[in-house]
């Protein structure tokens, strides 16, 4: 193992670098802002105006920046890791398609709620739309990430059934696909204590942080549990290797801290804490699934043996390389634009 | 409904989409930063109003542009997982140099729209810039694409694989620079010609308006540029086209027999059985020259290749006819408007004038799309032209109909709601801006 990974060319874990990377900050990033869609369910009458103010003056600017963390990823794929992406493509068609009309529903009620002329009755039908398709599309991500693991993707098949749907009609991708609503829901919250003002609402978040964070625990556990039913052997895994088995035990002591500093409102510190949990939980995750990108009965699809060839991955990486170079500069003047100027 | 006809219409109806936001993503912040330039110039307010009024609209299709997009990147590999396969690997390169510019184009656009106040006021002018300048660039990279299905280069295709795989040659082959030219021209045209005609309807309906006066300019000058250099690049294409693949330039003018002198054919129905043209005008050896810039030139017809390679006859004829005969109006209209212009001001706010815009406001976007569907049906049967077939590429999953038929219905409301909303939008720009209804006598 140890000889498969150094052999590899650095153009090779330069583009594996940017592949984690953007699915990291799209949980991250992306996460927060689909969880603010879910916390709309929860909003009270009495708040309802001023927290949905707070929550489109936080995310107004940056949600487009979000979503390209995700074509980011489907472009690395099928320039680097084209067979995957062609089977994943195959075979998760029906989750895909209905993550995508999740992405268009969300992407046009939010613009249109936003920037309608008049603000009318039509209010109401786009406040529909998103809530909806913002736990609809984290939904079918989870989905499609708990497909690839082993017994998801049937290459060959004889039935529809078994081809198509199959894959991920089955008790652990749905409930990653919870665990994912869960745990962007929390991510949300705890970003949105530090965007309030002190008092009743960051009160009202924080409440919803700490209830966010056991429901997320708790669905964490329900993952485990369908892994079980599944067939999957999922602890094992874990305990198998080191790191993960370090991350997860991390995440979970860290836990304690996050809810001391809930209650005394530290907001900086229960944001780290939050997203060095995410962090620790996807690495963990990502761990135990190296190399491999998707899991088959005849031979695993992994990073090493499906990439595309030497040049292609070479102009890819220097594509990516270039390209951040004008876009983490810009990216940063975005976010000081609008994160620290906090005077209006 | 077969498996293949529902993957073509639910990647052209995605596509057709698609287009009409990006093109009006890609030439609408340059409209915006026109008259915001001059309000900086100026310090007229009817310039601030405008490009603030446009920013707002545009904001809708931006937000539309770029959710259908995300849905294409999705698509092409849900209808046709076995050509991005093969072409990954080798035309990856300009869509993640797409992604690229999208990146930069969704910051700047967020500190565009978010940022009136925050930045400095030459700042907020370039970020503007910028943000046209990046959607610009998406759009030459995604032609690049485009021409590659149409020019394949950059590899070597041995016993049904790539080998030998150069993206940058791939990405720079033969045909992207005319086809890309030809694009970005389109979207300055379609739009400036379609903000034009909006402005022209609220003109006559509110004469002596200086805010629609002066909006009107802007697009109209901007559509006209596009439009009198639109029939040189197309020239040059044809040209392209001619040397790469005369199969689909002799579908585009129903040219059934090898010939010198060959017309051009003005209407007319193709008839793939008798293989002639019915109620056409022939134009003898203007097709040569087109083809070839030489009057007597040998063009070759359909008769030179096999029947079963031949595209859809009528819908690539008749869609070219529809491309050249907007083109040429809009030219004209042009030729009409900068001469006024110069010669004549007052005469662009006669009322028979503003008319002709007004009855031009959809000309561009119908060119757009017939432009596309000669370029994308007359390459059937190819998706890679001489490499592989649509019919090898589709995916293997049965039943496409049913998301044909849901993204068909969700493509129809979305575009009810934009035009409903963009309604809302022009009423409420009258009262939020009163220099719209104002007359000003010093401008
Ligand atoms: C980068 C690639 C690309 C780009 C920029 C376009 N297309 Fe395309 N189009 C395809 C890639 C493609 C494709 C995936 O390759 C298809 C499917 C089958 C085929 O041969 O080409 C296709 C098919 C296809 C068809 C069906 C052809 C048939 O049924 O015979 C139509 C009408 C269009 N497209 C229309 C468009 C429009 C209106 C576009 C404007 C944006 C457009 N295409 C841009
Ligand atoms: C296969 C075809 C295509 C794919 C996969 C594709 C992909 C995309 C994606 C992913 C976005 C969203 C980016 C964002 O979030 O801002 C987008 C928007 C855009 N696309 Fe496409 N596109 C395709 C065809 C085209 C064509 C033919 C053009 C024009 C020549 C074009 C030009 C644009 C532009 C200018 C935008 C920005 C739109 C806006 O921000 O309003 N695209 N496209
Ligand atoms: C008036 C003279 C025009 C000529 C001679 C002309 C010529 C052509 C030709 C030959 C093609 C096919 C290219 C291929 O082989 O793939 C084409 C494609 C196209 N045309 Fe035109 N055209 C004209 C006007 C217009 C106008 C007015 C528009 C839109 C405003 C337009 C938009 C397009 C588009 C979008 C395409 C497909 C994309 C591409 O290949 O770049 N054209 N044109």
């Amino acid at each position: 193992m140890l000889d498969l990974v150094t052999n590899q060319p650095i153009t090779l874990w330069i583009v594996i670098g940017f592949l984690a990377v953007s699915l990291l900050l799209y949980c991250l990033l992306g996460g927060a802002d689909f969880g603010a869609g879910v916390l709309e369910i929860f909003l009270r009458k009495r708040q309802r105006v001023e927290q949905h103010k707070i929550i489109e003056k936080a995310m107004g600017p940056v949600w487009e920046a979000n979503h390209m963390w995700l074509i980011l990823m489907v472009v690395i794929l099928f320039m680097g890791f084209p067979e995957v992406y062609s089977l994943i493509s195959i075979h998760l068609h029906l989750p895909l398609t209905a993550m995508l009309i999740g992405i268009i529903a969300r992407g046009c009620s939010f613009t249109f709620r936003h920037y309608d002329a008049k603000k009318g009755r039509s209010q109401k039908s786009y406040a529909v739309f998103f809530i909806f398709s913002s736990v609809w599309t984290p939904l079918c991500l989870g989905i499609v990430m708990g497909s690839l693991i082993p017994g998801g993707i049937h290459p060959v098949y004889a039935t529809y059934r078994e081809g198509f749907i199959d894959s991920w009609f089955r008790p652990f991708p749905l409930a990653l696909g919870l665990f994912t609503v869960c745990l962007f829901t929390f991510l949300a919250a705890v970003f949105l204590i530090g965007e309030s003002p002190a008092g009743e609402i960051r009160t009202s978040f924080t409440r919803r942080a700490r209830v966010a964070s056991i429901v997320t625990v708790l669905a964490g556990g329900v993952v485990f549990f369908a892994a079980q039913l599944d067939d999957i052997i999922l602890i094992p895994r874990f305990l198998h290797s080191a790191i993960a088995t370090a991350c997860m035990i991390l995440a979970t002591i860290s836990l304690p801290f996050f809810w001391m500093g809930l209650r005394k409102e530290w907001i900086w510190t229960v944001r780290s804490l939050a997203g060095i949990q995410v962090v620790l939980i996807l690495s963990a995750w990502l761990w135990i699934q190296f190399p491999v990108l998707v899991h088959l009965p005849g031979g695993d699809l992994t990073l090493f043996n499906s990439h595309a060839p030497d040049r292609t991955l070479f102009q890819l990486a220097a594509a990516l390389l270039v390209g951040s170079a004008f876009i983490l500069p810009s990216l940063f003047y975005l976010f000081q634009v609008f994160k620290l100027d906090e005077e209006d | 409904m077969e498996n293949l006809l529902a993957a073509r219409a639910q990647m052209a109806l995605s596509l057709g989409f698609h287009i009409i936001f990006a093109s009006i993503g890609m030439a609408m912040p340059f409209l915006m930063a026109i008259s915001h330039y001059k309000w900086l110039r100026s310090g007229k307010q009817v310039f601030f109003d405008i490009s603030r009024a446009w920013s707002r609209g545009v904001a809708i299709f931006f937000a539309t542009g770029a959710v259908s997009g995300t849905a294409l990147s999705f698509e092409l590999g849900l209808l046709w997982p076995k050509f991005m396969q093969h072409a990954g690997p080798i035309i990856g390169m300009p869509f993640s140099w797409e992604g690229t510019a999208f990146f930069v184009e969704a910051i700047a656009l967020g500190l565009f729209l978010y940022g009136r106040k925050r930045l400095p006021r030459w700042i907020h002018w370039g970020v503007g810039v910028v943000v046209g300048i990046s959607g610009v660039l998406s759009g030459i990279f995604v032609v690049c694409a485009n021409a590659w299905m149409n020019n394949p280069a950059g590899f070597d295709w041995v016993n049904g694989q790539a080998v030998n795989i150069d993206p940058m040659r791939a990405m720079f082959n033969p045909g992207w620079r005319t086809e890309a030219l030809h694009m970005i021209l389109a979207a300055f045209e379609a739009t400036g010609f379609a903000v034009a005609g909006i402005h022209a309807f609220l003109l006559i309906r509110s004469r002596g308006s200086v805010f629609h006066r002066e909006a009107f300019k802007i697009a109209m000058l901007v559509g006209a540029i596009a439009a009198l250099l639109q029939p040189l690049s197309g020239d040059r294409l044809a040209k392209g086209t001619a040397q790469h693949q005369p199969l689909k330039l002799a579908a585009m003018e129903s040219h059934f027999e090898t010939s010198t002198y060959a017309p051009i054919i003005v209407g007319g129905i193709p008839d793939k059985k008798t293989e002639r043209v019915r109620f056409g005008i022939p134009i003898p050896g203007l097709l040569s020259f087109l083809a070839k810039d030489d009057f007597s030139a040998e063009v070759k017809g359909l008769d030179a290749f096999p029947k079963d390679e031949w595209p859809p006859l009528v819908p690539v004829h008749i869609a070219f006819q529809i491309m050249v005969g907007c083109g040429t109006a809009l030219a004209g209209l042009s030729l009409l408007f900068l001469f006024f212009l110069f010669r004549n001001p007052s005469r662009l706010a006669h009322k028979r004038f503003l008319m002709l815009a007004v009855l031009a406001t959809p000309l561009g976007f119908l060119a757009l799309e017939a432009g596309w569907t000669v370029t994308e049906v007359g390459r059937q049967p190819w998706i890679i032209y001489g490499i592989m077939k649509t019919a090898d590429a589709v995916t293997p999953m049965p039943g496409l109909q049913y998301p044909f038929f849901m993204f068909a219905v969700i493509y129809v409301f979305l575009f009810g709601v934009v035009s409903w909303l963009m309604l809302r939008h022009i009423n409420a720009v009258a009262q939020d801006y009163p220099s719209s209804a104002n007359e000003d006598v010093h401008a």
